[in-house]
């Protein structure tokens, strides 16, 4: 058994949207420091558990703490303040705003200017062609930088849990490997990362363990070395 | 100057706020009570008068922040429920339509459906009309009319630079244009929301006590027929466009003032053809450009 307490524990989530059941007694728990992966086909549930987790949705039962702390009191702009970051299915930057906007606003909650000036700085170190287009408004960018100035966009909080949904979504091969890269940087500087994809075998090679959730129900779990040699999650999303 | 009040809202919410025309007269009245004028002889509140007597202007801004307060509680109980429940925004048009509705009636039942003038003289001591010709060519344009285009361009270039260029401007633009993804990165959409129905609530206000400055408080009814106008004004613009807004109030004005003496009750119905043609011709508005597609 681990000693250490989990960043993130989710117990027995219940979702459901218009009365349809959406998400059915979901555990599972994220740990400091950890890239945890949630897997499962189209309309399995997976950005509905990151929706619950930065309370844009209101879950119809279960607990969810954050260091302890219950966030089923939050409203969704309160979970940033405590340091959970959400990059969303399909990027949604700010189209009608430049690239520089979108990386401030994405330090809306902060006050100390100095510092955000650095950070947007080190961003632009790090990703280059976004500081090329610092100017331009985000939505003439391209689906991979888009992709990447909404991950800029979302570290811009300094997150101590980033939730990433499908951040390979839609990506060309050579993108998607480049933003597993970012990923795992990410992961090497201490961020602690839940991620949700679809593209189930680069997703658990780059975790540590993993969820599969099917129709709103986790099948499995454990370790993501073994989910993926499992003959299971072989056949259903492995290919 | 009306329309500004009216884009803000359109530009950030994406719904039209009936209860703006409203607004305006209540401005216009509170205005006209805080100077210490006395309400006539209908309605509740006959004869009866505020024991203050504030100079025009500091009453107009004044009236302007109640209207404003006015707008924030709209906001709480005809648009936040709505919104909150994800109704289609025509369901929000309704309820401000019955919200400028009741605003109306109680109005008429607190002082009557008749025209009110403010004291002589708002303006203290400035001629009348100034003389915009040359020589024996005299264009006279009063003065309260260049006092309001003068009050509008102010504010336009204030909230311009407000929207565009402070953090919580940027915020509002970004609530605009996604709100889930606004508060994912942590801002207060409710807060910023009622701060934009009071800041449009207090143009409303003062445009309808500057307005009322003008011609004169013509009945509860007084915001709604600027509001029609509004309307044609904002798609002049361009929807929720701001500057094209204040442009759009230009070019209606010369247009009615084409409008021969003997067909001025068809004021309205210039508006109106106005509103017409340029859904028609140029949806985009005057300034607009077509928008940027969503990619
Ligand atoms: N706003 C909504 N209203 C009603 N039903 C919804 C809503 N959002 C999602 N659902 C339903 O809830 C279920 C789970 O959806 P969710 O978006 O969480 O799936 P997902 O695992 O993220 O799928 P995908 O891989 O396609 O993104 C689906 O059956 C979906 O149809
Ligand atoms: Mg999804």
């Amino acid at each position: 058994m681990r000693t250490v307490q989990p960043l993130l524990d989710i117990q027995k989530l219940f979702v459901n949207y218009d009365g349809i059941q959406a998400l059915e007694d979901v555990t599972l728990a994220v740990y400091p420091g950890e890239i945890v992966t949630l897997i499962g086909a189209n309309g399995a549930g997976k950005s509905t558990t990151l929706r619950s987790i930065s309370r844009l949705i209101k879950p119809h039962s279960g607990e969810m703490l954050y260091g302890g702390r219950s966030l089923s009191h939050l409203r969704a702009h309160e979970v940033v303040r405590l340091g959970i970051a959400q990059v969303p299915e399909g990027r949604r930057v700010l189209t009608r705003q430049s690239v520089f906007d979108n990386l401030l606003l994405g330090a809306y909650t902060r006050n100390d200017t100095h510092a955000i000036a650095e950070d947007i700085d080190r961003h632009f170190t790090t990703f280059p062609r976004l500081a090329e287009r610092r100017n331009q408004l985000a939505g003439t960018l391209s689906g991979g930088e888009q992709q990447m100035l909404a991950i800029a966009r979302a570290l811009m909080s300094r997150p101590k849990l980033l939730l990433l949904d499908e951040p390979s979504l839609g990506l060309a091969p050579i993108m998607v490997q480049e933003i597993f890269t970012i990923i795992q940087r990410l992961h090497a500087s201490g961020v602690t990362i839940l991620l949700v994809e679809q593209n189930a075998t680069l997703a658990l090679k780059y975790a540590d363990r993993g969820y599969v959730l099917e129709a709103g129900r986790i099948t499995m779990s454990g370790p993501a070395s073994s989910l993926l040699t499992d003959e299971r999650v072989k056949q259903a999303y492995l290919g | 100057m009306f329309a500004v009040g009216y884009t803000l809202i359109f530009s950030i919410l994406r719904i039209i706020n009936f209860a703006h025309a409203a607004i305006f007269t209540l401005g216009a009245y509170f205005t006209y009570a805080l100077t210490g004028s006395a309400f006539g002889y209908n309605g509740l509140l006959k004869n009866s008068a505020l024991p203050i007597h504030l100079p025009f202007l500091l009453a107009a801004v004044v009236g302007a922040m109640l209207a404003g307060l006015v707008a924030i509680v709209i906001e709480r109980l005809a648009f936040r429920p709505l919104r909150n429940r994800g109704a289609d925004p025509l369901l929000s048009l309704v309820s401000s339509l019955g919200v400028a509705v009741v605003i109306v009636n109680v109005i008429q039942y607190l002082v009557g459906a008749e025209n009110y003038s403010y004291p002589a003289q708002p303006y203290g001591n400035l001629p009348t009309a100034i003389n915009f010709g040359l020589g024996s060519q005299r264009i006279p344009v009063r003065t309260v009319q260049i006092v309001i285009f003068g009050v509008s361009v102010v504010i336009m270039l204030l909230l311009t630079y407000w929207l565009n260029r402070t953090k919580t401007g940027k915020a509002l633009r970004a609530i605009a244009e996604d709100a889930t993804t606004a508060s994912l990165l942590g801002i207060n959409t409710d807060q910023l929301i009622l701060l934009t129905f009071f800041l449009s609530g207090m143009v409303g206000g003062l445009s309808g006590a500057l307005i009322g400055s003008s011609v004169s408080i013509a009945g509860p009814y007084f915001g709604i027929s600027f509001g029609l106008r509004g309307l044609a004004v904002i798609v002049l613009g361009g929807l929720g466009d701001i500057p094209g807004a204040i442009v759009g109030g230009v070019v209606l004005g010369l247009a009615e003032a084409f409008v021969p003496v003997q067909y001025i009750a068809y004021k309205d119905a210039v508006a109106f053809a106005v509103l017409f043609l340029m859904l028609l011709l140029r949806p985009q508005g005057l300034l607009g450009r077509a928008e940027l597609q969503k990619v």
